[in-house]
């Protein structure tokens, strides 16, 4: 029995007033669409769509912008979070899912999570005041006289080590999304069926190959989901790494340099502008940075409703 | 090596790894809060939440403004983002329930969700900074509601899911229009849920400093006045742990601590009632 | 659902009621340079007189960008600028302090005032063309130095800002090699180095990382006991930063009011000169004459009193006869 809502104002009015709250949230993204698009229009026209992002160039002084520098930090930084972090996140997963005795696995999870409560600025300046301080003294150090010994990393691992570069933003951020890919993957885990798995053991598989061979390839559209979703939260990233990527806009095959991200360079450069150009091309910036976060989560959305689908069904 | 044995091992390899791996996440997460602790508990006298912040340089000041500035910023995003979000997650779990577009606005709500804050934060300043000529409170809270919007609504439509529809159905058949089911039978089963939503909620947006860097600004005095600069914790812990004086980043530790306290507190109690409540 | 609602509302409007009691508040931003002092005039000056004057060190480049979309009621900047733009934007400027730029580094083992260093070099390091500490060049002005043989860290700003402007304009004038690869102004194109924000920034990472040079007020040199180095002026004399080689420079700059005191006091003439000083400068928003009375007010009460307080941080305070021009120039504006 549906309700009609026709027959009562009050009735009308409160539907009204919902649908228009939930409304909202299309009229707030194509808001900032349109005021990005706006705001940047200026740069936009000189620059054009193409040539601002493939231009290295960031000078204030002679006026000319361009995005390439600070998309190749934001993607340095993003890929190389994910590295860090998607092996450890999935083995939380499989720790908590697999081996923990049940007693355990609530707590461990919640504790994990609590990760991505912190808030990101008390990431940036812990990594600034404690981390960055160990990275120059000895894990960069340590990679130089071992990484950058290999002829082919060695080009990663040149300058001095300061702490303050690429590697420790990396660091910084695979910690923080850790969580994220952690708990999408437990729920994805935990959704395959124990027949399966029951039937697995009853062939005389180990709990290694399990997990292997029955849940990983059953849940992969979830970690996968839930590995773009981290994805999508390190593009966006600022605080955390605005501390300690030391704000260069510079294409550098070091990971001991240091870069700029969009978010950093919007976080730094934004209320000091001074030419009218200046400032629209940090709008626009945040514009390249807004479609490329929305499309990445969109991905990530994609993917989990495919997953959830499967499961469900 | 027989095929058994090497089965074996890597199988032993591979889930002491995990073990691992849940380790490391243990360890950041103490080796973070230890040294928030640490760092923080020094600088807790209570003049660091009676005082004004001092001239740069000079020792004794505190961080009153910033505590009071946060408050308020925070407050008035929740007042302006819960309404909405609550109302928003209604239509989806009500009225459109089932229907594409609230599939679609579903999925919308989850991506911003998950937008850069400093996002906002450009978006707020052109739209209130810009064209009124002044930084301002309202901005900075305006710019956390959007923040929580989503996060609020899309709670609010899964709290609302739950409660079963025979209950709307037998509240109906008393010959209740719809508004008044809602708001007397659907809220009430779901109110738990919907106030842990928000205070999740709450926990997300008191950590932001993204949005608010262009928007609220920083004021070094105490100020309660919205429609001016106004200082947070968050934007004070940046300029403080960006200055070079050490007492700037004591108090920088110390703020960051009490912050970081404040949002676990209610994350662990948001987590801790919808276990109680919805065994989740 | 309904007692929420009604502590909802109550709240709103408690806290409506105390968003509305506003006080007496001004609102400046702009350069990090003559931060420490202008909140220590702010500090005393509140006690004084009960006025909230909130000034953001956000960088001059921030401070010229906010006042010129009027964000707040003065704008600050270590960069003189032109009477053209001024016109344009319709804003007026005058000095406020005066200071020095010094170069500070963080070698084990140097202390400040002992490194040595001539125009060319500080160009050539921050170049990137000299990237070693124990590099010829350094080595043959230092030769009672040990210095390490480690990669050179150059710091500087990463926002925009005036002590950038006066610094590289210092570099375009000595250096025809700066000039025309990088240019001067509140924020350039580095060809090397890490970026901190504001004076506070990049002497912070100076102070964390070992083998660095960066470039700050003096003031914050001062306060956090970096080791800045000794440079050598256009008259050939290596100088230490300090009152008197400040004011030297200083003595050598005119300050014109019908320019709206457009004026670089880089490599000044001065036998004991320090070569990178510079005046910073307050921006007002022509139209909004009650706005600007309440800046001036407060800054003719900083030329008044604040003198002893600015030379406790190392700022230079205006000489008498240019307050008294500043305060012609407000008297002719219609703001004194």
């Amino acid at each position: 029995m549906t309700p009609s809502t026709k027959k009562n104002p009050i009735d009308l009015l409160f539907a009204v007033l919902t649908a228009v709250s939930s409304l909202s949230i299309i009229l707030l993204i194509a808001g900032i669409l349109v005021v990005l698009v706006f705001e940047s229009s200026l740069a936009i026209h000189k620059f054009g769509v193409f040539k601002f992002i493939f231009t290295i160039d960031w000078d204030p002084v002679r006026k000319i912008f361009g995005a390439a520098s600070t998309l190749y930090g934001t993607m340095v930084t993003t890929v190389l979070s994910m590295l860090i972090a998607i092996p450890v996140a999935v083995g939380i997963a499989v720790f908590i899912t697999e081996i923990a005795p049940d007693f355990l696995k609530g707590p461990i999870g919640v504790t994990i999570e609590l990760l991505a409560a912190i808030p990101s600025i008390i990431y940036g300046m812990w990594g600034l005041f404690t981390l960055a301080p160990i990275m120059a003294n000895y894990i960069e150090p340590a990679l130089q006289a071992t990484l950058g010994k290999l002829p082919l990393f060695s080009i990663l691992f040149k300058g001095t080590p300061m702490g303050i570069d690429l590697l420790t933003a990396s660091v910084i951020l695979s910690i923080m999304i850790i969580p994220f890919t952690a708990s999408i993957s437990r729920d994805a885990f935990n959704l395959t069926p124990e027949v399966v798995k029951e039937s697995a053991y009853a062939l005389g598989a180990t709990k290694w190959e399990v997990v292997k061979n029955v849940v990983i390839p059953y849940s992969k559209l979830g970690v996968f989901g839930g590995c773009v979703l981290s994805m999508g939260r390190a593009i966006g990233e600022t605080m955390a790494v605005a501390f300690v990527l030391g704000n260069n806009h510079q294409i550098t095959s070091s990971l001991l340099n240091a870069a700029a991200t969009i978010t950093v360079s919007l976080a730094n450069e934004f209320t000091e502008a001074d030419s009218d150009i200046y400032l629209s091309s940090l709008f626009y910036l945040a514009l390249v940075l807004f479609v490329l976060s929305f499309i990445t989560l969109f991905i990530a959305k994609l993917f989990l409703i495919r997953a959830e689908r499967k499961y469900s069904r | 090596m027989t095929h058994e044995t090497k089965r074996k091992i890597e199988g032993f390899v591979a889930l002491f790894l995990s073990t691992l791996a849940a380790f490391i996440g243990l360890f950041w997460l103490i080796f973070i809060l230890g040294d928030v602790l640490i760092n923080g508990i020094g600088a807790l006298h209570l003049n660091f939440f009676l005082n004004d912040p001092t001239p740069a340089g000079v020792a004794g000041g505190g961080l009153r403004n910033a505590f009071v500035g946060q408050l308020m910023i925070t407050a008035f995003a929740t007042l302006i983002g819960v309404p909405i979000g609550v109302l928003g997650g209604t239509f989806l779990a009500e009225y459109a329930r089932g229907k594409k577009l609230s599939q679609i606005i579903s999925i919308l709500s989850d991506i911003m969700v998950s937008v850069p804050s400093i996002i906002v934060g450009t978006f707020i300043y052109a739209l209130m900074i810009k064209p009124f000529g002044h930084f301002s409170g309202w901005a900075g809270a305006t710019a956390l509601a959007i923040i929580m919007i989503p996060v609020v609504l899309r709670t609010t439509e899964d709290m609302l899911s739950l409660v079963p529809w025979t209950l709307r159905e037998a509240a109906f058949a008393l010959g209740a229009p719809y508004y008044k089911v809602i708001i007397q039978v659907v809220y009430r089963g779901a109110a738990t849920g919907i106030f842990t939503g928000i205070l999740l909620s709450i926990a997300r947006v008191a950590g932001e400093t993204a949005p608010l860097l262009f928007t609220s600004f920083n004021n070094n005095f105490f100020s309660m006045n919205m429609n001016g600069p106004m200082p947070s914790l968050t934007v004070s812990i940046f300029q403080y742990a960006m200055g070079p004086y050490d007492d700037w980043h004591a108090q920088a530790w110390a703020a960051s601590l009490v912050i970081t306290l404040f949002i676990l507190l209610i994350t662990i109690g948001g987590r801790l009632i919808l276990k109680w409540r919805y065994k989740l | 659902m309904k007692t929420v609602f009604k502590i909802g509302l109550v709240l709103a409007f408690v806290l409506a009621g105390v968003s509305a009691q506003a006080t007496d508040t001004l609102n400046g931003a702009g350069a990090s340079f003559p931060y420490p002092v202008y909140s220590a005039w702010a500090y005393n000056y509140h006690k004084a007189t009960g006025i909230q004057l909130n000034y953001q060190s956000i960088g001059s480049g921030g401070g010229i960008r906010q006042i010129t979309n009027r964000t707040v009621e003065f704008g600050a900047s270590d960069a003189p600028q032109t009477p053209e733009f001024l016109k344009k934007n319709n804003l007026l400027q005058f000095p406020a302090v005066m200071g020095g730029v010094v170069l500070v580094v963080n070698i084990k083992g140097v202390k400040a005032g002992q490194m040595h260093l001539d125009a060319d070099a500080v160009c050539k390091i921050f170049l990137g063309e000299i990237t070693y500490w124990d590099d010829a060049k350094i080595k043959s002005m230092n030769p009672e130095l040990t210095l390490p043989h480690k990669m050179i860290t150059v710091v500087h700003r990463s926002d925009g800002s005036g002590t950038t402007a006066i610094f590289t304009t210092y570099l375009s004038q000595a250096c025809s090699a700066w000039n025309d690869k990088v240019g001067h102004g509140t924020s350039v194109k580095w060809p090397v180095g890490i970026g901190g924000k504001g004076n506070e920034g990049v002497a912070n990472y100076v102070r964390r990382s070992g083998n660095s040079i960066g470039y700050v007020e003096f003031a914050y040199a001062k306060q956090n006991k970096l080791a800045y180095t000794l440079l050598k002026n256009p008259s050939g004399h290596f100088v230490a930063p300090n009152f008197k080689t400040f004011e030297d420079a200083a003595a050598t700059g005119d300050f014109e009011p019908g320019k709206d005191f457009y004026l670089w006091l880089v490599n000044a003439k001065g036998e004991n000169a320090w070569p990178i000083a510079g005046a910073t400068f307050i921006l007002l928003a022509k139209e909004k004459k009650e706005a600007d009375m309440k800046t001036v007010k407060f800054y003719d009460w900083a030329f008044k009193h604040g003198d002893k307080k600015a030379k406790e941080l190392v700022y230079i305070p205006l000489p008498e006869s240019l307050k008294n021009k500043i305060r012609a120039y407000w008297k002719d504006h219609g703001i004194y």
